[in-house]
């Protein structure tokens, strides 16, 4: 019964299609390229897996090209190198955990106002994002980012500030109903003295509080990374990060059962973030009805699973300044919670950054047409549909959506390159397409 | 929550109604429910002392001996107090009644970053760390819940969002100008779109969700595109506040549902060489509302429509060696439209009583947030601050 929710998947023919590769491309990761998903469902369901999960790989031009960027002093200069890497595809999977602890550990560089410290912290995930979790929450603790962001400057000894203790416990590890408000005041104590100096992290001896604390139900002289390490100790610890994985890859609203499965399964791996998320992506339950369709695409998604399916070549700034119309500004979350997702993204406002992203992806001179229709010359309106269809929206291949779209394209003329453009801007902006 | 329903009960009758969501889409009988509230924020730290005068205190022409302005050359208040020179327009719309100053609005133990103050007046909370939700963005978040598919809140600007506006389950967008809900797309295109929206077949509930919303923000589009097309006539000055100004005008006269808005003009951190730039903002601030109340008027709206002009604090009693003013601490704030008891409220400022070189408040700016939020909007308030009687 149990870890049966992670059993590996075994499709039986037919069941690893173009849909499921999508799925998985975009689950995983942010989308493929043109005829990606065909290719990928054109291998054994094992080797596809394998391929897309260890891409992991990044262009030395483009990763190194960021410290140019930072003496500017920009952040949403950093924004956008950080969307070049998401666009690029090289490691989708690492990508889609940055943005996962991103959201997770929320940081905004409206209150850090420094673009060295929010560059550090994204490249924190980077690196330990699909590690160890135990080493990604200490290192979160002590980034300097953070620091600024939840004020462990003023956390001292004799006047503690709770902020960083908190959330720690409330957003990061815990969940509430977990810990009490003495456990927060508690942990406080410990961190005090935890701050920073010229970017860095730096212990203040002086600021510490050194005397007998009482976290969890036990006493101890604790120090900050005492604190951390019990905060792991916890039971729910594992869950909160099993249910944290799962809202991110299956859906928002997992069953407890689910939640236990994984958590064993993070302990299992010594919490070892990715392996975790590699068995998650290769179970049936990945693969299962809860888990397709089932989220509304986040801006970033959408942009870059846009961009990257019609090869358009959309300016890495143009990309998160699209993002953030639709509410999602990398680095600059709206609160210490991430954002919400799923419905909170939409409202009238937003959908009409949605449709002006879209429409304007859709008719880039940029897109190669013959890549993203794989060859197929569209020539009726049938089959047209059935290809755009197929490309961006495999699930609903065969469905209303492509017969409306064919009526749609019944009266359109010109030439091949003009219609798929007036048919891919149909679908982009039809609601289906921002179900993923 | 309790001191918030106690208020509602200490306070009586009129807010009875506006009890948190119990009632779904009921307002109380006091206020239509189509009231709007326009939040002008002066950035930088406004100087009160020289927006509202106390032209009656030697002691203002003793600490300013450059910056103060000649009581024959002030707009007329009371006896005692004077608006600056620019302040003309807003000085008639004084005499008609229709402005309410209130005197020293602030906050215990004021803080002097631009950041920080900023961030306690657009939260309402002078002591917690931010949990980046806005006192406008929880009265959005009410708003949405009351109406589906609404759009309670607007940011007109090319700046970022402002924390006021951060909501929890709502999102307010920005909008530079009219063109800010313009729908792109080839007209082939924009021919054909409504055709693929048409599906009353079940979808899956995410969808069908994202199908009612597309509707709504279509809609909400072409009525912007209506309302923005509209003309009341009203003449208004070539500033960027008058036209952001004129475009709240448009979209509350043409039927849009928005009913906070949020607007800016900074520039008024002046710590050297004040004068002529205090004088030049104040005058873009007078002609741009006088604008606006009378295209408010003409169009039959100014009922609805109540605007407050905040700044995060007002700046030193003293002016400083550079002919200009360091940040200071509590200042007037202004409420404009029909709806005010216009006159001069709270209590002025004394400069023989300074603290620490400021003029402290003697009104709590969250006593500002509950008469907007609960006595105009009929909304629960931020706070359990007590209202202010300076509504008509």
């Amino acid at each position: 019964m149990s870890a049966d929710v992670l059993r590996a998947w075994r499709p039986s023919k037919g069941e690893w299609d173009r849909a499921a590769a999508t799925h998985l491309t975009r689950r995983a990761g942010f989308g493929g390229g043109p005829g990606e998903a065909a290719t990928l469902a054109n291998e054994p369901a094992h080797d596809a897996l394998d391929d897309w999960l260890s891409r992991d790989a990044y262009d030395e031009r483009v990763t190194k090209g960021v410290h140019a960027l930072l003496p500017g002093g920009d952040t949403q200069r950093v924004a956008a190198w950080w969307m070049s890497l998401i666009l690029s595809g090289g490691a989708p999977l690492r990508e889609r955990a940055t943005l996962m602890w991103h959201d997770h550990f929320a940081t905004s560089d409206a209150k850090v106002d420094d673009v060295r410290m929010m560059y550090r912290q994204n490249e924190l995930f980077r690196e330990h994002g699909l590690g160890d979790f135990r080493v990604l929450l200490h290192s979160v603790a002590k980034d300097p980012a953070m620091l600024v962001w939840l004020d462990g400057g003023a956390n001292r000894r004799g006047q503690p500030n709770e902020n960083f203790a908190r959330e720690v416990m409330e957003l990061f590890a815990l969940g509430i109903g977990n810990y009490t408000e003495r456990d927060v005041q508690e942990a406080a104590r410990g961190l005090t003295g935890w701050g920073t100096e010229g970017r860095a992290f730096r212990m203040r001896a002086e600021d510490h509080d050194d005397g007998e604390k009482e976290l969890f139900g036990e006493r101890g002289n604790l120090t900050g990374d005492d604190v951390i390490d019990r905060v792991l100790a916890q039971p729910a610890c594992a869950r909160h990060v099993a249910r944290r994985l799962l809202e991110e890859f299956v859906t928002s609203s997992p069953e407890p059962a689910w939640v236990d499965d994984v958590a064993r399964a993070l302990i299992t791996n010594e919490w070892h973030i990715g392996r975790t998320i590699e068995r998650i992506v290769r179970s049936e339950l990945f693969f299962s009805p809860a888990a397709r369709r089932s989220r509304i695409a986040a801006p970033v998604e959408l942009v870059a699973m846009t961009a990257r399916g019609l090869s358009a070549r959309i300016a890495p700034r143009e990309a998160t300044e699209a993002a953030a119309r639709m509410g999602q500004a990398l680095l600059r979350p709206p609160t210490v919670k991430g954002w919400d997702g799923m419905r909170a993204w939409i409202n009238a406002g937003t959908w009409v950054a949605r449709h002006n992203a879209m429409t304007t992806a859709a008719e880039s001179t940029t897109v190669d047409w013959g890549a993203v229709l794989e060859g197929e010359d569209g020539g009726t309106p049938e089959a047209l549909a059935a290809t755009l269809v197929s490309v961006l929206v495999p699930d609903l291949l065969g469905g209303t959506l492509e017969a409306r779209l064919a009526d749609a394209l019944r009266s359109a003329d010109g030439s091949r390159d003009a219609r798929a453009s007036l048919g891919a801007a149909l679908v982009l902006t039809a609601p289906e397409y921002h179900v993923v | 929550m309790t001191s918030t329903r106690r208020q509602f009960l200490v306070n009586g009758a009129r807010i009875s109604a506006a009890l948190p969501f119990a009632s779904g889409l009921s307002f109380g009988a006091s206020r239509d429910n189509d009231t709007v509230l326009v939040v002008l924020q002066l950035s930088g730290g406004n100087d009160g002392l020289n927006t509202v005068v106390p032209h009656r205190q030697d002691a203002y022409f003793r600490l300013r001996p450059t910056l103060s302005i000649a009581r024959g050359d002030l707009v007329a208040l009371d006896d005692e107090h004077g608006l600056h020179p620019s302040l003309g327009g807003i000085g008639r719309l004084f005499d008609d009644g229709r402005v309410a100053v209130v005197h020293g609005v602030g906050y215990p133990e004021p803080n002097r970053s631009h950041f920080r103050s900023m961030e306690i007046w657009h939260t309402a909370d002078p002591i917690d760390a931010p949990t980046g939700v806005g006192w406008m963005g929880r009265l959005s978040d009410q708003l949405a819940r009351r109406t589906v598919g609404a759009l309670p809140a607007l940011h007109i600007g090319d700046g970022e969002l402002p924390l006021a506006l951060y909501a929890r389950d709502s999102f307010a967008p920005t909008v530079r100008d009219a063109s800010g809900f313009e729908l792109r797309g080839s007209a082939a295109f924009r021919a054909r779109r409504d055709a693929l929206l048409r599906d009353d077949r079940a979808a899956g509930e995410l969808t069908a969700f994202l199908r009612s919303a597309a509707s709504t923000s279509y809609r909400a589009a072409a009525r912007m595109e209506q309302a923005a097309a509209r003309h009341s006539g009203t003449e208004y000055p070539g500033y960027a506040l008058a036209q952001r100004l004129r475009l709240v005008a448009q979209l509350v006269s043409g039927g849009f549902d928005t009913r906070l808005f949020h607007v800016e003009l900074g520039g008024f951190d002046t710590h050297a060489r004040q004068a002529p730039a205090h004088t030049d903002l104040l005058r873009e601030l007078s002609e741009s509302v006088a604008a606006f109340q009378r295209d408010l008027t003409t169009s039959g709206v100014a009922k609805r429509v109540l605007t407050l002009v905040f700044s995060e604090f007002g700046r030193r009693a003293a002016e400083n060696g550079s002919r200009g003013t360091d940040h200071g601490a509590a200042a007037p704030v202004l409420l404009i439209g029909d709806g005010v008891r216009g006159g001069l409220h709270g209590r002025a400022p004394d400069l023989a009583r300074l603290e620490e070189g400021d003029v402290p408040f003697s009104t709590d700016f969250r006593s500002v947030y509950t008469t907007l939020e609960r006595d105009w909007l009929g909304l629960e308030p931020s706070t359990s601050h007590a209202a202010l009687d300076v509504l008509g």
